[in-house]
């Protein structure tokens, strides 16, 4: 039972942030993922989204700017989030959904830290079982 | 573009979504006990309660009991295929969720009940509805985002009434369809302390053949406060033209 606890809390940080309260395919494409590495340089804790800003570094090495939407701050409060959980400067992977306006945005369906640890997801309560 | 072009990816999200909430609900326990009244031996309703997140409302999931096929009239389902999110997204633009997906909605609402009134209070975009209980008929004004309600009991079950929706909201985030002739029909029922039997009837002529309902448990959370929820604070994405404001 943990284990499959475990598998499906796994599920809740993969897709949690995807399910908003207004259309996701308004704004993203399902079909098209993206999966960013790179440097957070500003996290917007505001409603209704939190953003989260991020330095990518392409193939030749060039800055590519990306801002990628989270879920909303109370949402993330309830689950032991805060506007601390992460900080400029961290080197952060963010999976997620391309926007359909062609522009650097997604909308994150995980983010995690180097050590493979999820921010943002299910709750960071250790003791969730 | 087909705004059910995401939605296999979305609804296989969201079934397990609502497969891990499952267990995230078995890891809250509410308080137990009797049903609270107030001085008139009414249930009291009051309380922050955990909903559903019912983005569809053909869908069956833990807590929530959908209808699978809904029955549309010939303008209900033009008005359904023809709903593409893309093309307007009223509550990405900040406009009211109006009162069937405020009940819908992810976060939580809170209940303050007194003997003439009962408020429901929702975290989503901070709107609230409140709701006579002293015996009032409908009012005649005009149409509204959420109607205009009125309540009454019938034995320990709350029954609100609401009618005249100006008919430019959606039931739920898919997008099903209803128009101004929309009546709701929703019945709270306390069956213990920490929870409430909800069930809800959308009868509307125009746009489906016969009344349906839907049915769900919800969950008091004394652990929790209604938050403020500000959809105008930083809508980049409405800024930015990734959202658009629907015409009406």
């Amino acid at each position: 039972m943990q284990k499959l606890a475990t598998l499906l809390l796994g599920a809740v940080a993969a897709v949690a942030p995807a399910l908003a309260h207004h259309s996701f395919a308004a704004e993203f494409d399902g079909n098209k993922p993206v999966k960013l590495a790179g440097t957070l340089t500003k996290l917007e804790w505001t409603n209704p989204h939190i953003w989260m800003y991020l330095d990518v570094k392409d193939e030749t090495g060039n800055v590519v700017k990306w801002q990628c939407e989270g879920g909303p701050p109370n949402s993330l409060t309830r689950n032991g989030w805060s506007k601390d959980s992460i900080k400029s400067g961290d080197q952060i992977t963010i999976e997620g959904w391309l926007a359909k306006d062609g522009s650097k945005t997604c909308n994150a369906r995980s983010v995690k830290m180097p050590d493979g640890k999820a921010v943002f997801a299910g709750t960071s309560n250790n003791d969730y079982k | 573009m087909n705004m059910r072009f995401g939605q296999p990816l979305l609804f296989a999200a969201g079934a397990l979504l609502w497969i891990a909430s499952a267990f995230g609900q078995q890891a809250f326990k509410p308080p137990t006990g009797p049903v609270p009244r107030t001085a008139d031996g009414k249930p009291d309703l009051s309380g922050v309660w955990d909903r559903p997140y019912v983005p569809d409302m053909t869908k069956t999931a833990p807590n929530q009991n959908g209808l699978a096929e809904l029955p549309f009239t010939e303008w209900g389902m033009n008005a359904w295929k023809s709903y593409h999110a893309e093309e307007g997204d009223y509550t990405g633009a900040c406009l009211p969720f109006g009162l069937v997906r405020s009940i819908n909605s992810p976060m939580p609402m809170q209940i303050v009940q007194n003997n003439k009134y009962i408020s429901m209070n929702f975290e989503v975009d901070n709107w609230f509805q409140i709701v006579p209980i002293d015996g009032r008929k409908h009012r005649d004004q005009i149409p509204t985002w959420s109607g205009d309600s009125v309540g009454h009991w019938e034995g320990d079950t709350l029954v609100v009434d609401t009618l005249n929706f100006n008919g430019r909201t959606k039931l739920d985030t898919v997008g099903h369809p209803h128009s101004d002739q929309l009546h709701v029909i929703q019945r709270w029922n306390r069956t213990d302390l920490g929870h409430v039997a909800y069930e809800i009837t959308i009868d509307d002529a125009k746009t489906y053949t016969h009344p349906w309902k839907n049915t769900r448990t919800f969950t008091l959370r004394p652990d929790w406060e209604i938050m403020e929820y500000s959809c105008e604070e930083n809508n980049k994405s409405l800024w930015e033209g990734r959202i658009k404001v629907p015409k009406f």
